[in-house]
């Protein structure tokens, strides 16, 4: 097999990168590409235009049907880089067995096209709030680590009323997190200023700590009573949220949540970590108010053109099959909002993560949304049934560096709530 | 004799699988996983199982039979006769209707008891736990719930 991979020049490839028969293939981890600089290069990011299908996934059986969803076809030719060699040859023979005829492997990442600034490359402007399991590792062992400044964090693994699920093991030296501390039983919306505060206090969380969330996901089933509390990285995305909006300044998100530190191989504890009071949170709580939207705004961005109310809700809440939750009754959808299928389910977010929960190539996003008219440019307001999902896409767009994101925080719930609110069901009429 | 008069009556390789225990068909598939070395193999393998599975009724396809909480759509639908279960099941994913096939194998004509108790060791030992991606194990899990749930339907009914 040897003589049929060919390699690529570094100038080659820069000729021939807007040519829509080249798919460049990123396999290094979803973190590199995502811009951080896990080998020390020089410029953190990924060449203009690739894809990344990970190294990791190309162990799963179905690594075939990732590369399908990404629209890389035997008809293209492959260009495959990473941050080794040995590896990058070992993958591209694993596309040439698969039946993908034109291989070439580029080998100039590191020592070529990363210093080169004449040479583009692209990154998630906010990477840095989605961290790589090996950084929040380090940084637990005190080492010093990259993109980070501070001298105080707390890191919390999120759970929805399931202490069980921190005690079976979590993150050595880590804190839990109960969604119910931030956001009220009843109405499911984030909590008062005065309550936020409190919690944070006794969290150790003041304005200017550096949080680091995470959650595991354990196999949410409808059949439960409590799904949510087996969707561990969707609290954690939900508690993030509310911390923004809250104030803290430096809120990051372990990607893949406890899936990702296991897939590394790092060690998990079953002993308690106190938790380490401060005085105060040392900002007005919220600082953030545009990040939440309540039921008179969002009615307001239904009626305005360069505003959006976004449904991250599943196909079969949006049609009114089903309502999604166990203590939602009513079923259908908000007219006018714009629909961003979250996936499977209320307690699921597929479309927006990769087949190991880390969260989805961002351009893929980008591309989906684009599609029905959630750009950049307009103010978009994310809702779900009662805001967790949404919590997920405004961190996804937060990570895009879009400017004007909010969670419309009593999404289907509230607006059901309210007999005199129109609803809709069915499929739509184009 | 009866033996070999019984296997000429087998039109598929996997025919006799029907007078088998659950354990005997697990590693029979733990056998055959085993045999295919390269991913893309055994990811030909569970494709091959999902084009084999027989043809499914367009009334499989009913919203009664639908499960939910799969990112894929997937139909199962349990009966119970003479003691003995009968598992009819689809998806629009050739790897999870691929899935299906294998647990249609493992227990298609087994007693429902059986079933409920089956520990379904093959999806570690075939590799399938560590080749599988979060995402796909979490369907799998989802699956082998819901047909434990309507196999149990079927004593209670």
């Amino acid at each position: 097999m040897n003589e049929q991979l060919q390699h690529i020049s570094t100038n080659e490839l820069y000729e021939r990168l807007e040519d829509p028969d080249l798919k460049i293939v990123d396999v290094r981890p979803v973190d590199a590409y995502n811009g951080w600089k896990l080998h020390n290069e020089v410029r953190g990011g990924h060449i203009k235009g690739a894809r990344n299908i990970s190294a990791k996934w190309m162990n799963y059986i179905e690594w075939i049907e990732i590369i399908e969803s990404k629209e890389i076809k035997p008809e293209h030719t492959l260009v495959v880089y990473g941050y080794e060699e040995e590896q990058t040859v070992k993958i591209a023979r694993q596309f040439l067995r698969a039946g993908f005829p034109n291989v070439r492997v580029y080998n100039g990442f590191i020592d070529e096209w990363s210093p080169n600034t004449n040479l583009p490359m692209e990154y998630l402007p906010n990477y840095r709030q989605l961290v790589p399991p090996g950084w929040l590792h380090a940084l637990l062992l005190q080492k010093r680590v990259p993109e980070y400044s501070n001298n105080r964090f707390v890191i919390c693994h999120a759970h929805y009323q399931n202490r069980a699920d921190y005690e079976k093991g979590h993150i050595p030296g880590v804190i839990d997190v109960d969604t119910n501390w931030l956001e009220s039983s009843k109405t499911w919306d984030r909590r008062s200023p005065d309550e936020l505060k409190k919690e944070f206090k006794s969290l150790g969380i003041s304005h200017d700590t550096t949080v680091i969330l995470y959650g595991r996901f354990s196999h949410p089933t409808n059949d439960d009573p409590f799904p949510g509390s087996s969707a561990g990285q969707l609290a954690a995305f939900r508690c993030a949220f509310i911390m923004l909006y809250a104030g803290v300044k430096d809120v990051r998100v372990l990607n893949g949540g406890m899936q990702s530190w296991l897939d590394e191989g790092y060690e998990i504890s079953t002993e308690e970590v106190e938790k380490r009071p401060v005085m105060d949170f040392g900002a007005p709580i919220p600082s953030r108010p545009e990040f939440a939207v309540d039921l008179p705004e969002a009615k307001e961005i239904l009626k305005t053109d360069d505003k959006n109310l976004v449904c991250m809700r599943s196909w079969p809440e949006y049609i009114g099959e089903v309502s999604g939750y166990h203590y939602i009754e009513k079923k259908g959808r908000i007219p006018g909002a714009v629909f961003a299928d979250c996936g499977s389910d209320a307690y699921h977010m597929e479309n927006y993560r990769n087949l190991d929960h880390t969260t989805r190539e961002y351009r893929e996003i980008e591309k989906t949304w684009a599609k029905v008219g959630i750009t950049p440019d307009k103010h978009n307001a994310f809702y779900c049934g009662t805001g967790w999902r949404g919590s997920e896409a405004f961190f996804n767009a937060y990570l895009m560096g879009w400017p004007r994101i909010s969670v419309f925080d009593g999404g289907w719930f509230a607006w059901s709530a309210d007999e005199s609110n129109p609803y809709e069901t069915g499929i739509p009429k184009r | 004799m009866r033996v070999i008069l019984m296997k000429r009556e087998f039109r598929n390789a996997n025919d006799d699988e029907i007078y088998m225990h659950i354990n005997e068909i697990q590693d029979r598939i733990i056998e055959e996983m085993s045999a295919r070395d390269d991913l893309t193999d055994k990811y030909k393998y569970i494709i091959d199982m999902a084009k084999g599975l027989a043809m499914p009724g367009e009334q499989l396809r009913s919203e009664e039979n639908h499960i939910k909480g799969c990112q894929s759509s997937v139909w199962l639908k349990a009966e119970c006769k003479d003691d003995k279960i009968s598992l009819w099941g689809d998806s629009d994913s050739l790897i999870t209707k691929g899935m299906i096939a294998l647990l249609i194998r493992i227990f298609n004509n087994q007693p429902a008891e059986q079933i409920m108790q089956a520990d379904l060791y093959f999806i570690h030992e075939a590799g399938l736990s560590a080749h599988l991606s979060p995402s796909r194990a979490d369907g799998l899990a989802a699956i082998i719930n819901h047909i434990k749930t309507s196999v149990k339907d079927t004593m209670h009914a």
